[in-house]
């Protein structure tokens, strides 16, 4: 009982049928990934469910259903949803300028009393569904080359300079970066993306001007940490050293000194990864990297079955929003890129960006169970 | 904006082939991304590996310093003068505990801590380190040590330590010699090499040498410090040792001195309150045996850093307990001078026959010049026995200050030894050519100075041990012997003093010198009453000073033990024994003293004694049965059973 082509309408909305629809070797990789996480953060508690592991594990499972949950709404409700999530996550950014809540000297949070919410998380998803559903809207050659792509460009400069300034960079590059990519899949001209690219590289100096000291550090440390071992390198240095001395094999489970014995930071969170290069060794990292590929790769295709442009564009970009953290986190602990707080999804330590990935996979599943649906303007769309 | 729908299948195709195309690059370059990725794990866990689980070894791993044993310092019979104990402390870092209070507290619970020292701790905690304790408690008795460890779990950050001590065995007798070690100061580390071993440096436990041979031979005491293989977390915190990692410490070298802790220990004794110093030499190998200064001060002390009160007390203290009295302090030598003078007399022609006669005073040079008695008159040998002044008045000035001062400088007055003991004073041998280099004003030597030098005045002043030196060269008759003070350093014999070159005088003019001190100890000597051995054929030659510390205002008068102390002349005596086969040399200073006879020689008289009587050649000689009872020549009548030590001090002249 598949949702093909030739199924009649009224039987693809049946909920079983939807549920069938739903990519379960996908689910069960995301599955396998968090698995991994979880015992590292086990690993790392010295062998034990506390703190980590266990509510990673809980989390995880309280992600997953919200995700097959959100596999069965209507891409069409998605499609009307895009701009209000867009403009609530805009809202939020503005009201963390105001009044967020100060922490390590960066305002992220807001506190609404019942909960906290990080009001960039919200503008992952809200960027990737306004880019589409505008998108959605306009022609091919629209698309290409022309003054309309001035209003995707400021939907993107917006929330990028509002978290910019919280500060926030990692979110702020990735929020860019998926953004550019939404535009990219949408058919920008190669032409103006070479124009784009140059413009940002033009940006870069202003950019440097206008970052924190503790900022510029990062970005300079992440070149030579030895300079400063014990200072801003040591991050870098530290992870390096956890990777290395893995080997081919790792040093086996619960065995890794660097983690074990607090030599590298952020171990459960943003390093998760080279606690597990340090025990696991180069056969268990390649063997996750595969992982986080394969789900890059379904997740691609998943988009592309779509039958409407809103569907495939919202697909692809949080399917990127999800494949830059793979590789901006990997790139980080392995000492090729700044220490800019990207954690490793579904392996790290933390709720929210467990979320938002979820959520983000939830509308890829959407898409799929969704593919044959027509998505029109106009308010009978949903009827 | 108006929403279309899109009705133009074209329109929906290019848009859909556009992106299912750019959606394949976009995966290929996920694809390519994630093998970069590998690519550089591949670099580091495959290429580097080596190096970097080195790097996570270093992290891992580390050394816990564990410190040498310091070198014992021994006399030469291998009696120990410092060595260490053990010492029980408590150690706290500010890497395990913030608040120095509640620790402070806790451990107060088990041990008492004075609020004093709970102030100076809470300061010094306040200035430590990081990572490197402090020491809460020191120096626990067993069972309070014991307490402690039984009550740990209620201590945390609390680590039991168990160290050594330097202990300085005889208390103060050996202060001024061995010195004492202390904590390294800023200064110590600005001091040293940058070679050494700064984390021994910087350990609590470890104590730098101050004074003395701890200081001079610090290296060698010092040995290498080993280390204990531990695993340690990000913190520095131990987590496992590794007992098979350990690095055994080297222990420092033993020294022995060449000093005879009996001999020294009898000196001090019999010093008493005085103030003053004494040097024993061999006078055949140059050993130093016996070098010290009183009052002393308790080397103990300062090991743990002296109290405030207690340093004061030393400083203040009119007979300055911490100066080394017999290297770092000079004094005119006084009388002990003729027999310099008087060698120089004999080398430069003198006739030892030529008569002075003294009429107690004596004018030359438009003054009047005293002596203490009318000794009549006399030749050069008498002139020595009876120390007059008038008779070396005219000695000196017959052959000049330059010739007695190159006489004088061959038995090492005015110079330092290599001894191993830093800041010894050179003192001054004055000639015509010191008074042009440092007299800008008046270069001359005055015709008027030369009697002053004549008798050990003047600009004349030397140390205890250079005396001491004079008369072992005196009394050795042959080499120009130098002092040796540490035998051997780690079981290697250390060159004696006795590999030196001849001394450039005929050998009739040396025997005439000793024959006349000889002559001071007997008949109408100087020290005829008070420099008697009692030891029966043993005999001992010397020369008594009288030195004046203070210009008397009036130019006349106030000589000897009379007055305020800090006026009072210097005594000395310099002496040797057995005068017909020289051992042993020495020479005593009591500062402030009065006379040389009646304060220094009975002083002289008693560490010679010690001396004599633990060599098994002279015991020999004293007891072998005499055909007939000894019978006392005159002048030695009351010397056979020396008086008392108690009358040593009574210092009244004559």
């Amino acid at each position: 009982m598949t949702a093909s082509a030739l199924t009649r309408p009224g039987q693809r909305d049946r909920l079983v049928v939807k549920f069938g629809e739903i990519d379960w070797t996908f689910c069960a990789l995301l599955c396998l990934i968090a698995g991994v996480g979880a015992l590292m953060l086990y690993s790392i508690a010295n062998g034990s469910w506390e703190p980590w592991a266990a509510k990673h594990l809980i989390r995880f499972g309280l992600c997953l259903l919200l995700t097959l949950a959100l596999a069965l709404v209507d891409i069409r409700v998605w499609f009307i949803s895009a701009y209000p999530v867009y403009l609530v996550g805009l809202v939020l950014l503005l009201a963390v300028m105001v009044k967020g809540e100060e922490s390590l000297g960066a305002r992220r949070w807001l506190n609404l009393h019942v909960v906290r919410i990080q009001p960039s998380e919200i503008m992952k998803i809200g960027l990737v569904l306004a880019l589409a559903r505008y998108y959605h809207g306009i022609s091919a050659k629209e698309a290409r080359f022309s003054w309309k792509l001035l209003i995707p460009a400021a939907m993107i400069a917006v929330p990028v300079l509002l978290v910019a300034k919280e500060p926030d960079l990692g979110t702020a590059i990735l929020l860019l970066l998926t953004g550019g990519a939404v535009v990219i899949l949408a058919g920008l001209s190669i032409r103006a993306m070479a124009v784009g690219g140059v413009a940002v590289l033009a940006a870069v100096p202003v950019l440097f001007n206008v970052m924190k000291p503790y900022q510029r550090d990062r970005l300079f440390t992440f070149l030579h940490p030895e300079d400063d071992p014990s200072g801003s390198g040591y991050h870098i240095l530290q992870s390096k050293i956890a990777l290395g001395s893995g080997g081919l094999l790792g040093r086996g489970f619960g065995l890794g000194s660097q983690s074990q014995l607090n030599f590298l930071p952020e171990k459960h969170t943003d390093f998760i990864f080279s606690t597990l290069a340090e025990e696991f060794g180069f056969i268990g990292c390649f063997s996750v990297l595969v992982l986080y590929l394969a789900v890059i790769l379904i997740a691609l295709r998943t988009s592309s079955l779509a039958h409407s442009h809103f569907g495939r564009l919202a697909g692809s970009g949080v399917t990127a929003t999800f494949g830059l953290y793979v590789l901006i986190n990997g790139a980080m602990v392995m000492g090729l890129a700044p220490v800019v707080g990207v954690p490793m999804p579904l392996m790290s330590f933390g709720g929210t960006v467990m979320l938002t990935v979820m959520i983000g996979f939830g509308l890829v599943q959407s898409i799929k169970v969704h593919r044959y649906t027509e998505v029109t303007s106009g308010q009978g769309a949903l009827l | 904006m108006t929403i279309q729908p899109s009705i133009f299948f074209n329109e929906v195709n290019e848009r859909q082939g556009s992106f299912h195309r750019r959606a394949l690059v976009m995966g290929g370059l996920a694809s390519v991304s994630i093998l970069a990725l590998s690519g550089r794990l591949m670099e580091l866990q495959l290429i580097e590996a080596g190096r970097y689980k080195e790097l996570s070894a270093n992290n891992q791993f580390n050394y816990r310093l564990i410190p040498p044993p310091r070198g014992r310092i021994l006399d030469r019979n291998g009696v120990e003068l410092a060595s260490n104990r053990p010492n029980f402390r408590l150690l706290v870092s500010r890497d395990e505990v913030s608040d120095i209070d509640s620790a402070l507290d806790a451990v107060g619970q088990v041990i008492e801590i004075p609020s004093e020292r709970r102030k100076q701790l809470q300061r010094e905690f306040a200035q430590s380190s990081r990572y490197i304790p402090v020491a809460i408690a020191d120096d626990l008795t067993w069972e309070a040590f014991a307490r402690v460890n039984a009550r740990l779990p209620e201590l945390p950050g609390v680590t039991p330590d168990m160290g050594e001590v330097r202990v300085y065995n005889f208390g103060g007798a050996f202060a001024h010699v061995i010195g004492y070690v202390s904590r390294v100061s800023e200064d110590d580390l600005a001091r040293v090499g940058p070679d050494e071993d700064q984390l021994l440096l910087h350990h609590p436990g470890f104590r730098i040498g101050k004074q003395g041979v701890e200081k001079s031979q610090d290296i060698n005491l010092r040995g290498k410090a080993g280390g204990q293989k531990v695993e340690v977390d990000s913190r520095g915190r131990v987590v496992r040792k590794d007992p098979r990692g350990d690095v055994q410490p080297v222990p420092g070298k033993d020294i022995v001195l060449s000093l005879d802790a009996d001999i020294q220990n009898r000196g001090l004794d019999v010093f008493g309150e005085n103030s003053g110093a004494a040097v024993m030499m061999d006078c055949r190998s140059g050993d130093v045996l016996c070098l010290l200064s009183a009052p002393s001060f308790d080397a103990n002390l300062f090991v743990k850093g002296v109290p405030p009160d207690d340093y004061k007390a030393l400083a203040d203290y009119e007979r300055k307990p911490l100066l080394n009295k017999a290297l770092t302090a000079t004094y005119p030598p006084g009388s002990t001078f003729k027999t310099m003078v008087a060698l120089a007399a004999l080398e430069n022609g003198y006739d030892p026959h030529t008569v002075h006669v003294c009429n107690k005073a004596w004018a030359w040079g438009g003054r009047v010049w005293h002596c203490d008695e009318a000794h009549g008159p006399q030749d050069l040998r008498g002139a020595i026995a009876t120390s007059c002044d008038i008779y070396f008045y005219q000695c000196a000035l017959s052959i000049g200050p330059d010739k007695i001062a190159a006489t004088a400088r061959q038995f090492g007055l005015g110079q330092t030894f290599d001894i191993g003991i830093s800041g010894q004073k050179a003192g001054l041998v004055p000639d015509t050519a010191y008074k042009r280099r440092t007299f800008k004003n008046d270069p001359v030597w005055h015709p008027g100075e030369t009697p002053s030098m004549g008798i050990g005045q003047g600009y004349l002043n030397f140390n205890p041990l250079q005396l001491c030196v004079q008369a072992s060269r005196l009394a050795n008759g042959l080499k120009a012997l130098n002092p040796r003070l540490i035998k051997s350093i780690g079981g290697v014999l250390q060159p004696p003093g006795d590999a030196a070159p001849d001394l450039p005088f005929q050998k009739a003019n040396l025997d005439f010198v000793r024959d006349a001190m000889a002559a001071v100890t007997s008949g109408n000597g100087t020290a005829a009453a008070t420099a008697q051995l009692g030891l029966g054929p043993i005999k001992m030659a010397g020369k008594t000073g009288t030195a004046q510390a203070h210009n008397y205002l009036s130019g006349h008068g106030q000589h000897g033990a009379v007055g305020e102390w800090a006026t009072r002349d210097h005594a000395w005596f310099i002496a040797f024994a057995p005068y017909d086969d020289p051992r042993y040399a020495v020479s005593v200073l009591v500062e402030h003293g009065g006379f040389g006879a009646q304060a220094a020689a009975p002083i002289a008289r008693e560490i010679m004694r010690v001396a004599l009587l633990k060599d098994p050649e002279i015991r020999a000689r004293i007891e072998t049965p005499l055909p007939m009872p000894a019978i006392p020549t005159a002048g030695q009548a009351d010397g056979a059973e020396p008086p008392p030590p108690t009358d040593i001090v009574s210092g009244k002249p004559t």
